[in-house]
């Protein structure tokens, strides 16, 4: 494959792949008929605009439980994930093999086997319609994506870092915080942000175990998407990916500084 | 060492917040912004039956009021949160929480409640047809509360088989009115001449604009309901009101409405062998100019429609000579709600002439009330031009057929399925 | 003492949440039986499947499900590590790849319909170029890509997901082993495609599979796809299991669950299936 043929026709054709469908999502945020055969919109309007700013302040209060809610599950799959990951890597565990594969047991289970079952569950634990009900169901499914990243990203960087700061004099902490971490912290980053895409996006599960009490984003968003108004659908899908461009960008950004802190102290 | 205490710790964390939030939710009251009312115990259940409206006014301040029902329909919506919950909150001090939950949601989420014995958020319910059947049968709903509001009294007509009646089952004053709707058909008048008035010269329009007129699959609720308009064309619609009837006794009597869509098939859009996925999805066609005939449930919808510029000014609607098929949705009041007196004072603003005039203004929605029982005053807040598009009220009314019964329209989806599609 | 159960102990919280999804996993397939306390059904029976079985349209659609989970990921899955293999011996760097695979994986798949919709429909972007193009004269001279009977728009969006997935998982792997290895390999005189092709692809195989796994057993039993895209008959299998779902009579519920086991039955074959080709690869924990 020539260098030629992949950088002058093959990006670019990658990235309008990409982005020409997020286009006519774009587009369609503005538009309230387009005949056929034209090429270009009949009628725009900003109503789908309007409709989204209506009221500012529940708009906002609602992406704002959205990202509090995956900002939780982004974390606990994390250091869920992280130590489970270690005691694949660095200890003996019996049945790894057996546990690998039920932590990819989440894909297998269609939502609304899982719903029925989770609901009746956390009624009797009285989790139903909290918060925290939403957060562990929203976890279960996070799980695989995380775990398998961050298995991956240990297994790479394997035991012989940590090991040899052990022989050097540091204890078990510090060479976790000081060696492991940093060099995990991509990967750390890269679950963060998949369990949060994940959770973010969770629409039935939420509303199962949500009880309709617990509000995020993507309850408002669905019901637009299957009304059929496209304009209001897709502004409320545009809106949906920037948060979560923010979001990750933002993850990024987090995690550069905690590394460099890291190296720092 | 350190690890270890790390990881016990988070690991702590994690079980203390399960068994904590247990031992604070165990009792499963929801509080609201001030009174907690228990209804699963016995106090609780006679309290709210003895209680007169004024007691309710009461007890209702300074409380929440969950409503749940379909979060699709924006300008409903907007109307709820706007209008409709202000006014509970200038009157009565009840905040409104509006819960967007599709309606098999909703009944999920209660059964699975009202069986577990516990109470639950959810209070009013938008819901009718079938699911308020299902609901009804299994006990999730409370009531009769209708005849203990002042203006279902004032206002409604109970002995309106649109009352009285949902989908052909008794409501038994479970479920108070809402919105009307009835079935209107919509074309462009720029691209179409014809207005067909029956089956038959329907079937003659879409042999004429072959590949452009077509009706959501069932069980989409849209194409469920022109199935059975179709049905009242060409079959003895009265046979059908039976909600005993067996399947097969079904099959027999619907047959001639099941020869015509297979007859009607091969000039549809999906040649019959597939149709559009959903109404909304056919709407969004008949926007586009891929079909040339549409129809709704919401007789003003298409008015709307041309307002927001989503269809062209030449937009009209018209019904079958026959009538069109027409039901009223309502709102229930869960079984295991946490404060039934807030909902009902809810439910009693919602049938104010001021609400349901406000809502066919703003929503275009047909209102409930009966005309007979309005002052003259009141009667003019109803008097609203809606536009050419806009099929008279009297006219829509005098033309409706009441729906089937509940139970009857699933077998009718099945044997659509069974022996229309594909064929 | 310690070293022995401060593995577990890191475990707990993944084996927690493993037995919270098993054991909802186990009340719906109770409920498949028959046995739905909460809506007054008692009696375990088979009957539920045999009825679902007895339905004229079961056959046809479990082959539907089949063909297209299948066609869909293998497709992505070759299409995704060729187009990986190239993004990694080109050393492409991160940022590319993060907009490559980033981007598809946050967009939910309802987002994917509405925007498959506009574009290949026969009223869509594409419908209307041929139209100015003077390839066809008529709306429905364009073929049908999506609503069709062999899922060719549902394929498709499909697709837009999992090629950046599979991409998103095999990459990491891929380009350590390309740049050590595969490096390796081309110091002793192989070429950048044989070096691919005999040892960067065989040392990935591991993940690949696993990759493949994952999304077709997520395919099997996704149903928004084909519900949004598909024809009306055949219909994919989550989607009969979602419409028995939203059915109003609370007591249809248990053939919902009969057929979400039918699709938890093939994935679970599925995966063990791949559980003995990892095996056999010695690719797996020993």
């Amino acid at each position: 494959m020539s260098k030629k043929l992949y950088s002058r026709f093959l990006k670019p054709l990658f990235i309008i792949l990409i982005f020409f469908p997020l286009l006519t999502i774009f587009v369609w945020s503005f538009i309230e008929r387009w005949e056929w055969p034209s090429l270009v919109p009949t009628v725009f309007s900003n109503r789908a605009m309007n409709v989204i700013f209506r009221n500012k302040q529940d708009f906002f209060k609602l992406i704002g439980s959205g990202i509090l809610i995956s900002g939780m599950v982004a974390l606990l799959s994390v250091i869920t994930s992280t130590m489970a990951a270690r005691a694949f890597v660095f200890y003996e565990v019996k049945y790894k093999n057996l546990i690998n594969f039920l932590s990819l047991l989440p894909f297998m289970v269609p939502a609304t086997v899982f719903g029925m079952g989770i609901q009746s569950i956390f009624i009797k634990w009285g989790l139903n319609n909290s918060i925290l009900g939403v957060v562990i169901a929203h976890l279960i499914y996070s799980q695989p994506y995380a775990f398998q990243l961050m298995l991956a990203g240990t297994e790479s960087i394997g035991r012989t870092y940590e090991e040899l700061a052990r022989s050097l004099g540091a204890n078990a902490w510090q060479a976790f915080y000081k060696i492991s971490l940093p060099m995990l912290m991509p990967v750390i980053l890269a679950s963060a942000s998949m369990a949060f895409v994940v959770s973010f996006g969770q629409y039935f599960l939420t509303l199962i175990v949500g009880g309709g009490q617990v509000k995020t984003f993507a309850i408002v968003m669905v019901p637009y998407i299957q009304s059929g108004e496209r304009n209001i659908a897709a502004i409320y899908s545009l809106f949906f990916l920037i948060i979560l461009f923010i979001i990750n960008h933002l993850l990024n950004y987090v995690g550069k500084k905690v590394e460099e802190k890291i190296y720092k102290g | 060492m350190k690890k270890k205490i790390l990881s016990l710790l988070l690991v702590g964390l994690l079980v203390f917040s399960f068994t904590a939030c247990g031992q604070t939710e165990t009792s499963n009251e929801i509080t609201t912004d001030g009174k907690t009312e228990t209804a699963t115990n016995e106090g609780g259940e006679k309290n709210i039956d003895g209680m007169t409206f004024n007691e309710m006014l009461e007890a209702a301040k300074g409380t929440k009021v969950s409503f749940y029902g379909w979060g699709g329909n924006e300008k409903l919506n907007k109307w709820l949160d706007e209008v409709y919950a202000k006014s509970l909150k200038e009157k009565y001090d009840i905040t409104l929480d509006r819960v967007p939950m599709d309606i098999d949601q909703i009944l999920s989420q209660l059964s699975g409640e009202v069986q577990a014995g516990v109470d639950g958020p959810i209070d009013m319910i938008w819901i009718n047809g079938e699911n308020f059947k299902s609901c009804k049968e299994n006990n999730m709903l409370y009531g009769p509360f209708t005849e203990r509001l002042p203006n279902f009294e004032k206002y409604i007509d109970p002995e309106s088989d649109d009352i009285k009646l949902d989908f052909g089952y008794p409501v038994e004053g479970y479920e108070a009115p809402y919105s009307k709707a009835q079935v209107v058909f919509v074309v462009d008048g720029a691209k179409v001449s014809e207005r067909p008035k029956n089956a038959a010269e329907f079937l003659e329009f879409a042999k004429k604009y072959k590949g452009k007129v077509a009706y959501p699959a069932l069980p989409d609720f849209t194409g469920s309901v022109f199935v059975r308009n179709i049905i009242n064309e060409t079959c003895d619609y009265s046979k059908l009101m039976n909600p005993d009837l067996t399947k097969e006794e079904v099959r027999e009597i619907i047959k001639p409405a099941i020869d015509y869509l297979v007859e009607l098939n091969p000039y549809l859009w999906g040649e019959g062998k597939t149709f559009p996925v959903s109404g909304p999805d056919k709407m969004n066609m008949f926007s586009d100019g891929e079909l040339v005939f549409d129809f709704t449930y919401e007789s003003y919808g298409p008015v709307q429609s041309i307002a927001d510029g989503t269809y062209p000014e030449t937009v009209e609607t018209f019904i079958f000579d026959k009538g069109t098929i027409g039901n009223t949705n309502f709102i229930a009041i869960a079984k295991n709600s946490t404060n039934k007196a807030g909902a009902m004072v809810a439910i009693n603003e919602m049938l104010t002439p001021k609400m349901q005039a406000s809502k066919l203004q703003e929503l275009k929605l047909l209102p409930v009330l009966d005309n007979d029982k309005l002052s003259d005053e009141e009667k003019k807040l109803f008097e609203l031009d809606l536009g050419k598009a806009a099929i008279p009220q009297d006219e829509l009314l005098s033309k409706r057929l009441p729906e089937l019964p509940a139970g009857l329209v699933p077998i009718i989806e099945e044997i659509w399925a069974e022996d229309v599609v594909g064929k | 003492m310690k070293k022995k159960f401060t593995p577990y102990l890191l475990l707990l919280p993944q084996i927690g949440l493993t037995l919270l999804l098993i054991t909802s996993l186990l009340t719906g397939i109770i409920q498949s039986f028959g046995v739905i306390p909460a809506f007054n059904l008692f009696k375990p029976s088979l009957k539920y499947y045999i009825e679902i079985f007895a339905r004229p349209d079961i056959i046809n659609s479990i082959f539907f499900s089949l063909k297209i989970t299948l066609i869909s990921s293998l497709l992505a899955t070759f299409i995704g590590l060729v187009i990986c293999g190239l993004l990694v011996s080109n050393k492409e760097k991160t940022p590319l790849v993060n907009i490559i695979t980033h981007i598809p994986i946050t967009v939910p798949h309802i987002v994917v319909a509405l925007f498959t919709v506009i574009i290949f429909s026969q009223n869509g972007v594409f419908a209307r170029l041929a139209y100015l193009l003077g390839f066809i004269s008529e709306q429905q001279e364009f073929p049908r890509l999506i609503y069709d009977q062999n899922g060719i728009g549902v394929i498709i969006s499909y697709l837009w997901k999992e090629i950046p997935f599979i991409i998103y998982f095999i990459h990491s792997l891929m380009s350590r082993v390309e740049g050590s290895l595969g490096e390796a390999a081309r110091d002793l005189g192989a070429n950048k495609f044989q070096s691919f092709i005999k040892v960067t692809l065989p040392l990935s195989s591991r993940v690949i599979i696993s990759g493949f796994l994952i999304i077709f057993i997520f395919t099997l039993g996704a149903y928004e796809l084909p519900l949004l895209l598909g024809a009306t008959i055949p219909k994919a299998l989550p989607v009969l299991a979602y419409q028995e779902y939203l059915h109003p009579d609370l007591r249809h519920r248990p053939y919902a669950m009969a057929l979400n086991g039918i699709i938890i039955l093939i994935s679970l074959i599925s995966s063990i299936i791949y559980y003995f080709l990892m095996k056999k690869r010695g690719g797996g924990y020993e």
